[in-house]
């Protein structure tokens, strides 16, 4: 109710019901009043001039002689309907109009006032001088048909009263709607944009001026809002963007820092390494040397220098994958028939129940590369996609393309300069591997295999040949699925390889 | 008999390239760090020097350099174990071995030779730079 109130709608119906319960009460009493009194005034107005017109007729006729004239001329008041009582005092000696009942005769009161005695008769007395006698004329005339027209005036007022009163109240709430209509819509729009729904444009088809002005400020400030929610989503989208790259540049510089970090102690362990085994290997040497060939010590030495000579090949490993070592045979040329050549190779090392399929696209560029050390990139990711085939049902893909390297993707994800690459891609369908160890799986001695099955260096030396060939690798793999991995190399251009 | 002079800190890799030439036939001299075989150097004809790279006070590249200045045709092996020094004494920007081996072929080194060689190789080596 206090709601109701308080809005505009119902101020304005409050507002018009207060002025119409102060004015139409006042109007109507005063209208009452003003045709009441117009009515009763006409009424005795017309009474008197009628009781003149027949006291001067009552005046032609004597008292003494000619009373049945004067009892007829009485009559004729009544019967006229003009009045209901009719009598003539002369001397004391009242003669009343026959056609008066005994009660009526004695009912005559000095009554001058319309309304007065409550007896709905207005009697008055008009002095006759008839014939040298003084009298006077006594006439009732009945109030009723006036009153009753008042009464009936004063209905028909009421009722165009309350006619009005319902037609201004009917207006009243027509005129408030008109206002309360848009004042609605504009509440409504303004509580879409509170709530973040502010798509839609604002037009409103009011005709009044300041709501069609707020309409607008509204809308402008609704187009603003749009404008600037846009340029902050774009903003956040953008931020969002820069730090997803940020991030992922961040993980590829931490990865490859750890790895560098590892390649170098690494290399620092094999460097200390080779200079034991250099002892090793020569006194050994010498040792069988001394000894005749038949003898049981020899045998055991020969054991010393083949593990001796095993240990020199794992310190070359982690030399290579800590790109220390120093055996590199760098050439310009196409990557196909190295990588059919190590095919060939691999295809004879593995058993032969392995699917092992390769494609090399004829037209890709030269590179500049060690041809021995792609070849043992490709042993070492074969031989990894074998163990990670086993016993599944699954087949091993080797691939040789060329793509061009965005320079978007340069620097974010992949530390190469952007351009034409040439790609190898090792695919398998074996077990694949889940993300925490895909992210240390170029790590030295980082092994799945069981001890003692594997060196865990395969690719960590695959990772320092691409490095030093300033190329790049990248690594997909899905548990249960399989795993690719793809080499990029840069492609020399053979125009400035000729200048140089 | 050509006389080869073995420069290395370390006793055992000394000692037994030592023996290993000595086997083939040549007079060898031990020097066990840079300033020692300088000196011996200019005491003594010697045919052909192998030295080590990485060793206290002066390294393999300075021996190089000495004995350029004052002898340019005594034929140099620079032998080094590939990789870095220990890592325990690795800093940031330390000079790798490859770069020592740069270094001293630049310094005009005639072979590097990365440890651990085989005997055959080393004996190889020496007979192609006497030319015996």
């Amino acid at each position: 109710m206090a709601g109701r109130i308080n809005s505009v709608a119902g101020r304005l119906v409050l507002m018009l019901l207060l002025i119409h319960a102060v004015l139409m009460p006042l109007l109507f009493f005063t209208l009452e009043r003003v045709i009441e009194n117009n009515l009763t005034n006409a009424f005795v107005d017309d009474v008197r001039i009628y009781s003149r017109v027949f006291a001067d007729n009552l005046e032609t006729l004597d008292p003494d002689s000619s009373q049945p004239e004067i009892v007829a001329l009485l009559d004729s008041a009544i019967l006229g309907g003009h009045s209901v009582y009719a009598a003539v005092v002369y001397e004391d000696e009242p003669i009343l109009s026959s056609l008066m009942t005994e009660s009526e005769a004695g009912q005559f009161s000095e009554d001058f006032r319309f309304g007065q005695n409550d007896d709905d008769i207005y009697f008055l007395s008009v002095p006759v001088f008839a014939s040298g006698v003084m009298g006077l004329l006594q006439l009732g005339v009945d109030e009723l048909p006036t009153r009753e027209s008042v009464e009936r005036i004063r209905q028909t007022l009421v009722y165009m009263l309350v006619v009005y009163l319902v037609i201004a109240v009917a207006a009243g709430a027509s005129l408030s709607s008109t206002i309360v209509r848009p004042i609605r819509w504009l509440q409504h729009a303004s509580r879409d944009i509170t709530s973040g729904n502010y798509d839609s444009e604002l037009r409103s088809d009011t005709t009044l001026v300041e709501i069609r002005d707020l309409s607008e400020d509204l809308e402008k400030m609704r187009s603003n809002l749009v404008g600037i929610n846009a340029r902050l989503q774009q903003e956040i989208a953008e931020r969002e963007q820069v730090e997803a790259e940020q991030e992922a540049l961040e993980k590829r510089l931490r990865h490859a820092q750890r790895l560098e970090s590892l390649g170098t102690l690494a290399g620092g362990v094999a460097h200390e390494f080779n200079n034991v085994l250099q002892p090793v290997l020569l006194y050994t040497d010498l040792a069988i040397e001394d000894l005749p060939s038949d003898s049981p010590i020899s045998e055991n030495l020969k054991r010393v220098m083949r593990l001796a000579t095993r240990a020199k090949g794992l310190s070359q490993q982690i030399l290579t994958f800590g790109r220390q070592s120093d055996d590199w045979d760098f050439r310009v040329l196409k990557l196909g028939p190295v990588i059919e050549e190590a095919m060939t190779m691999i295809r004879a090392l593995l058993p032969a129940t392995v699917d092992l399929r390769g494609s090399v696209a004829p037209d890709v560029g030269q590179v500049r590369c060690d041809p021995a050390q792609i070849q043992q990139l490709l042993l070492n990711l074969c031989h990894n996609s074998f163990r990670a085939i086993r016993s599944r049902e699954g087949y091993i893909a080797v691939s040789v393309t060329e793509v061009l390297v965005p320079k978007r993707v340069v620097g974010k994800y992949m530390n190469i300069e952007p351009g034409e690459h040439a790609v190898i891609e090792v695919m398998d369908t074996g077990e694949g591997m889940d993300a925490e160890t895909a992210e240390r799986v170029f790590e030295p001695f980082f092994t799945t295999q069981s001890v003692g099955k594997g060196t865990g260096l395969g690719l960590s030396v695959v990772h320092g040949i691409v490095m030093r060939h300033d190329g790049e690798i990248m690594l997909e793999s899905t548990p249960g699925k399989g795993t690719r991995i793809r080499i990029y190399l840069p492609i020399v251009d053979e125009s400035v390889m000729a200048v140089t | 008999m050509a006389r080869i002079l073995i420069i290395d800190d370390e006793e055992d890799v000394r000692f037994v390239l030592g023996q290993v030439l000595e086997r083939d036939g040549f007079e060898v001299e031990l020097a066990e760090n840079g300033k020692q075989g300088i000196e011996m150097i200019r005491d003594s004809e010697c045919d052909l020097v192998i030295t080590d790279v990485i060793m206290p006070g002066i390294d393999g590249v300075a021996v190089v350099q000495k004995i350029r200045e004052e002898k340019p045709d005594i034929p140099i092996i620079v032998i080094s174990g590939g990789g870095n020094p220990s890592p325990l004494e690795y800093e940031p920007g330390a000079i790798a071995t490859n770069a020592y081996l740069a270094s001293a072929s630049q310094a005009g080194a005639d072979r590097t030779l990365t440890k651990p060689f085989d005997r055959q190789e080393l004996v190889d080596t020496v007979h192609t730079l006497l030319g015996s």
